[in-house]
């Protein structure tokens, strides 16, 4: 066997990472409070009649997970302003990422053997785009039916007009529940993409949201942005 | 929003009109009638009793306001739910609180006479009167589908607006388009507000509104000369400011998570939360929770039928059927089913993804080990 070397570059401060897995818990609490809520079991009445599933003690949770996950993003733009390494999107101004994601692509569709080295792999970074899409639309939704037990105080007035865009309140309950299903195919592709690139291609995927570093065989095409 | 009902004591309309006061006399009523009926005029609005001294002095010196009531593509069932009204009487009101002037369904004159004396009230209190419009405009084939006196609906209305002082919009019809205009709407039906210029609608929406928040609306206006304060979408805050989930009796089990599963279980019959059985009150604001119907007897939870939502815009057209919380599209099962059926053949799909690259990398690893070794034998020579 050769000896391969290897080179470290570290991509990802501190600040994304906590993100990152707050994120992570955060969706997993709100999923399953939120489909709780929606569809809140059979209790199947016995006397004396009494449920152990308390809807408000849920409801409650899943708000404190909402606040918490969007207080979190906080950590996500700190990182972004004092480190190179965290990029909030994809650059789409420039012409060579699409020409990379079609790459990549047509690797993971069997039609290329390999794709090329990159830091930050382009289609991943275009489906982490297309998960802040459904991040915002769950936010904006879940805050105008929050926010709207009392539509004149200043959260009702600040995304009430959520309600007006959709065609009725009963539609961004609607909305709410059918992104949260699309969040979570995101998910298991996600995780298996990523546990594909960390054994199979040695992309340190996986390793680099708990390091920050990624050890990478070949040099990277996008090594001289983190310079 | 302030509108001035101007009393007019001599010029060329020499008429002088009736406050409250003198209407309640002319009909034998005491003083102390005509203060109750002013206590529960001020509670109905939803003021509090130190605007009590404010209700008696316009009702002692302003002149009983004009109204006109509109009736367009609708069933006339919100003014079936107005005369119904028990505090103040719908009787009441319409004998000595207000001067109706027009009404298809309450007059007893018909006709031609009919219509030539709306045309005189509109003249004569052009920009005093409050036009109270039920029903929605009919717009598809220049609102033929809809006539009234001969004209499309939507003339008479676009007519009449002009002069009107404030227009408040009775029910879902007149405030959203109503049934008529759920999907495909072949008639065009529509909310009036588009029809009536750049004037404020007060939004009253409901199938039908609840009697005492009609009156309470007319009252408003008619006694203090100003519109009601309004939400975002034109209802008057004080009786559409709440959802009827947050004010239902329901509600605490709800929050206990006990929940009639089918109409006819236990739950249901122990008057547990209808929520499973897709009730709106979560999204729809109205005062059924507080006011409720007929005289604070009941309204549709406390009768054990889920809220369907009927003071919503577009509740016709909401997505799920009303006894569903979540949409069905035809043969297939709600999202939930769908969804988790969609996250199985995702892992499905990965594993197989899985496997075909376990594959495609050991093929290129072979490629490269045999590389590798025509470099070395290269080399080596």
């Amino acid at each position: 066997m050769k000896a391969v070397q290897r080179k470290m570059f570290y991509l990802f401060s501190p600040f994304l990472r906590i993100f990152h897995w707050i994120m992570v818990d955060a969706i997993i609490v709100m999923f399953v409070t939120g489909i709780l809520i929606a569809k809140p079991p059979e209790i199947n009445a016995l006397e004396p009649a009494q449920s152990m599933l308390l809807v408000n003690i849920i409801r409650q949770i899943h708000f404190l997970a909402a606040f918490g996950f969007c207080a979190s993003f906080v950590f996500r733009v700190y990182g972004f302003i004092i480190n190179k390494g965290d990029r909030l999107f994809p650059r789409f101004w420039e012409g060579h990422f699409y020409s990379e994601t079609v790459d990549v692509a047509l690797h993971y569709m069997f039609l290329r053997k390999a794709h090329k080295s990159y830091l930050r792999n382009p289609l991943a970074r275009m489906s982490y785009f297309g998960l802040y899409v459904l991040v915002l639309i769950e936010v904006l939704t879940g805050f105008a039916m929050y926010n709207m037990s009392e539509p004149n105080a200043i959260g009702g007035l600040m995304f009430g007009w959520v309600n007006t865009v959709l065609g009725g309140e009963m539609m961004t309950h609607i909305v709410h529940h059918f992104t949260a299903w699309a969040i979570v195919l995101f998910a298991s592709g996600h995780l298996y993409m990523v546990t594909r690139a960390e054994f199979m291609e040695g992309e340190s995927e996986v390793s680099s949201m708990f390091s920050g570093s990624k050890i990478l065989a070949h040099d990277p095409l996008d090594a001289k942005e983190l310079e | 929003m302030f509108i001035s009902f101007v009393t007019i004591k001599g010029g060329k309309n020499v008429e002088k009109r009736e406050t409250m006061w003198e209407a309640y006399l002319r009909r034998g009523f005491s003083r102390r009638t005509f203060l109750k009926g002013c206590v529960a005029l001020t509670s109905l609005m939803g003021l509090s009793t130190d605007m009590l001294d404010k209700v008696v002095e316009a009702a002692e010196t302003k002149p009983l306001p004009v109204v006109i009531w509109m009736h367009g593509h609708e069933c006339t069932g919100c003014d079936e739910s107005f005369i119904r009204s028990a505090s103040p009487l719908a009787s009441d009101l319409v004998l000595t609180n207000i001067a109706l002037e027009y009404d298809h369904l309450l007059s007893a004159a018909c006709g031609e006479p009919f219509e030539q004396h709306l045309e005189e009230t509109v003249k004569k209190y052009y920009g005093q009167y409050i036009l109270a419009v039920e029903g929605a405009v009919s717009t598809t084939n220049n609102g033929t589908y809809c006539m009234s006196g001969g004209k499309p609906f939507v003339d008479n209305l676009q007519h009449v607006a002009k002069g009107a002082a404030a227009i408040i919009a009775y029910g879902s019809c007149a405030a959203y388009g109503g049934i008529q205009a759920a999907k495909p709407n072949p008639t065009g039906s529509a909310g009036i507000s588009h029809y009536v210029g750049t004037k404020q609608v007060i939004n009253v929406p409901g199938c039908p509104p609840i009697p005492e928040v009609m009156t309470g609306v007319v009252m408003h206006v008619a006694l203090f000369g100003k519109l009601p304060t309004l939400d975002s979408d034109g209802r008057p805050r004080q009786f559409y400011g709440n959802r009827i989930h947050d004010t239902c009796y329901r509600r605490p089990f709800f929050d206990a998570g006990m929940f009639a599963d089918h109409f006819d279980d236990a739950g249901a019959k122990a008057g547990w939360c209808l929520y499973k059985l897709g009730c709106r009150g979560p999204e729809t604001y109205n005062s059924c929770g507080n006011l409720r119907w007929w005289q604070g007897m009941s309204y549709p939870i406390q009768s054990g039928a889920p809220c369907i939502g009927c003071a919503n815009a577009n509740f016709w057209d909401s997505g799920a059927c009303f006894s569903e919380r979540l949409p069905k599209y035809g043969p297939l099962p709600d999202v939930d089913i769908i969804g988790a059926g969609l996250a199985a053949a995702s892992v499905v799909g990965v594993a197989a993804h899985g496997a075909l690259s376990v594959v495609q990398r050991h093929e290129r690893d072979k490629a490269e080990a045999k590389e590798n070794e025509g470099k070395e034998q290269v080399a080596g020579k």
